[in-house]
């Protein structure tokens, strides 16, 4: 990838002593147990981290990664997570290879229709290499829709999906206004899943991004009963407020492993040449039920 | 007479409707509600729950000053680039006293279309308020409020007309190969020299000097003009949650931060208590990203004590694109969270109690000079 810009160091983190912080293995040994709801870890973050060291923007940053990479490779549609806040973390930073961030952050489901305030929680070791991106990410969540229940909603949503008119007569989604037709609301969340993908493999320690809108709909099909969805995204990076375009293909079947495959746009500037970041990719399943 | 009469108060009904060429109609007409802008919309119909065109917010600004005269007054800021007009809007109860200045901006980056929705609706909170609520009443005995809806106008009209996610103001640079300068890294504050680009094509491009920008120009000639009796600076952004404190130049810190922190963290709480949302609070180099030549540091570094960046909801899950359907959500949270700091702004400066002690103390520390020197 080519760095678009150089990002200026902020004095500190990246200084030149290696800085060594607690590493709390414990952190991982939260997976399983059942989700008391987090205590509303609110504004006042960042408890434990007193370490001048380097911005609570770093923990922020993990939990944006890990939360991707999850999204990702649930592959479900049906049961999307953002971050609600980050509870607790700390991180290793080694100058020469990179920073590994060990942290704990809440959830809140995706669809901000669904009234009831089901807060997840989850642990995560996110490993970010220097000037790289696609960081490496080992996270559990406490699970909090029933498998069989997600399983069932997902199909629910995939039906829906069979069901609607073929080509789609829609410009963009959400419309200027920031209204999703209710019919079309199984498209974007099934867009944002392919986006998380993409969002997670172009995520570095200083750059990450949220999905803005789907300029296009280019094809939507049903091939082999599988969803079949070629779409024009707009991916909105925090630190540069750069608009990416991107183009993602996915093929989606409820259960099974999603299929990406995707190619970006870098914005034309005098000094660099224009670069694309393609990648592709088939998510790992937890059940292998190939 | 009485069918006269009945057919006389029919049409005082009806006539206004009927030779109005208003929204109402159109929707009674038509049977469906368009989005026109239609140039004769009433007040009393204007949906602060909706997103509106500048044509509409310009007529909006017009229809308020003539609805409660006496305290707002419209003013003539600048022109723009593409020479449009910029006003603010001027909330100033009658009186005697020396007024202080609390000074809000909305709308200096394009895209971010809830800021200008929550100016409008700041306005009229004030005014359909300000009789009744003791709370908003006696802020207005001291403070006058400027409210500037729309700053970078040029920007916004192109959201609606052409790209909706445009960020910038729409200035010509190298011979019309690129468009726009990040209004909020073209101030005289440590300009271009961290977090910001000198590149016309990037979305942070500093401008081609502190201050190059019409729409800059016009902000800080007048700020600087009223710095003395300014004590509140803030500017309205979005997405992110998040209530900024200077600086985003350095990671040093104002001489007031700690004061600023508390502050901001009680406007957050107050914030959280009304939906629940989570805000978080720090200086911009600190939680957020380092940045030079921002509005919220320029004013700080002049001397204006509270200065503060409110990036509004949401976080990231619909981001500049917010849902129409959250404007009110939205803009009641962060209503008390303003009005948390104004009521800080207000104790600190008027607190009757604050200021009896202070003068029972002056007296105390004359009488005890007065001791020694006759001892």
């Amino acid at each position: 990838m080519l760095p678009r810009r150089q990002r200026p160091p902020a004095s500190g983190p990246w200084g030149p002593r290696p800085a060594v912080l607690l590493l709390a293995p414990l952190l991982l040994a939260l997976q399983g147990v059942a989700a008391a709801p987090a205590g509303a870890g609110g504004p006042e973050d960042s408890p434990g981290l007193q370490d001048a060291e380097f911005p609570s923007g770093l923990l922020q940053q993990a939990a944006r990664a890990a939360l991707h990479f999850f999204n990702f490779r649930a592959g479900s549609p049906s049961a999307l997570r953002v971050l609600a806040a980050v509870l607790e973390g700390r991180a290793t930073v080694n100058p020469k290879k990179g920073c590994q961030v060990d942290l704990v952050f809440t959830t809140d489901h995706y669809n901000p229709e669904v009234g009831e305030e089901h807060l997840g929680k989850c642990s995560a070791r996110v490993f970010f290499r220097n000037q790289k991106p696609r960081p490496a990410i080992n996270v559990t969540c406490t699970r909090l829709i029933e498998k069989n229940k997600r399983q069932e909603e997902d199909y629910l949503l995939y039906k829906h999906m069979k069901q609607l008119k073929t080509p789609l007569d829609v410009i963009s989604i959400p419309d200027s206004h920031g209204h999703i037709d209710p019919s079309l609301r199984p498209i974007w969340d099934l867009a944002f899943l392919g986006s998380s993908y993409v969002m997670w493999e172009k995520t570095t320690q200083f750059l990450h991004y949220y999905m803005a809108q789907i300029s296009s709909v280019n094809q939507w099909k049903t091939s082999d009963d599988a969803i079949d969805f070629d779409y024009t995204v707009l991916l909105h990076e925090f630190s540069t407020q750069e608009i990416i375009p991107c183009r993602i293909h996915l093929v989606w079947y409820p259960g099974k492993p999603l299929k990406v495959n995707y190619h970006c746009q870098e914005l034309q500037t005098p000094e660099e040449a224009s670069g694309t970041e393609e990648g592709s990719a088939v998510a790992p399943t937890e059940l292998n039920n190939f | 007479m009485k069918p006269l009469l009945g057919t006389l108060y029919l049409l005082g009904i009806l006539a206004p409707e009927g030779l109005g060429y208003d929204g109402s109609l159109a929707q009674t007409r038509r049977g469906v509600l368009e989005e026109t802008v239609s140039p004769w919309r009433n007040l009393d119909t204007y949906s602060y729950t909706k997103y509106h065109p500048m044509e509409e917010i310009y007529q909006w600004m017009v229809q308020i000053t003539e609805k409660y005269t006496g305290v707002v007054t419209q003013h003539f800021l600048g022109m723009t680039y593409e020479t449009r007009p910029m006003y603010y809007l001027k909330i100033s109860q009658p009186s005697a006293n020396y007024k202080k200045i609390i000074w809000m901006d909305c709308g200096i980056h394009a895209r971010e279309w809830i800021a200008p929705a929550f100016c409008q609706w700041f306005v009229k909170e004030i005014l359909q308020n300000y009789k009744d609520n003791p709370r908003i009443g006696r802020l207005l005995r001291n403070l006058d409020f400027y409210v500037l809806p729309v700053l970078n106008i040029d920007g916004y009209i192109y959201t609606w007309t052409t790209d909706r996610l445009w960020r910038k103001s729409r200035s010509s640079h190298n011979n019309g190969t690129c468009f726009g300068t990040d209004l909020n890294r073209n101030f005289n504050v440590a300009w271009c020299s961290i977090g910001a680009s000198k590149d016309c094509h990037h979305l942070t491009f500093c401008g081609t000097g502190p201050v190059s920008e019409p729409e800059t120009k016009a902000v800080s000639s007048f700020v600087e003009s009223k710095k003395e009796s300014i004590v509140c600076f803030l500017t309205m952004h979005s997405y992110g949650q998040l209530i900024l404190t200077p600086y985003g130049y350095t990671k040093n810190k104002s001489s007031n931060h700690e004061e600023l922190i508390q502050v901001g963290q009680k406007a957050a709480n107050a914030l959280k208590k009304k939906h629940g949302t989570n805000y978080r609070v720090g200086s911009s180099a600190d939680i957020l990203y380092t940045t030079s030549g921002s509005s919220r540091d320029w004013a700080r570094d002049i001397g204006i004590p509270f200065s503060y960046t409110f990036e509004l909801r949401d976080n990231g899950t619909y981001g500049f694109i917010l849902p129409a359907s959250q404007i009110q959500a939205t803009c009641e949270e962060t209503m008390e969270a303003v009005l948390s700091v104004l009521d800080d702004v207000y104790e600190k400066y008027w607190d009757s109690d604050s200021a009896v002690k202070m003068t029972l103390t002056a007296m105390v520390l004359g009488l005890l000079v007065s001791f020694m020197s006759v001892l």
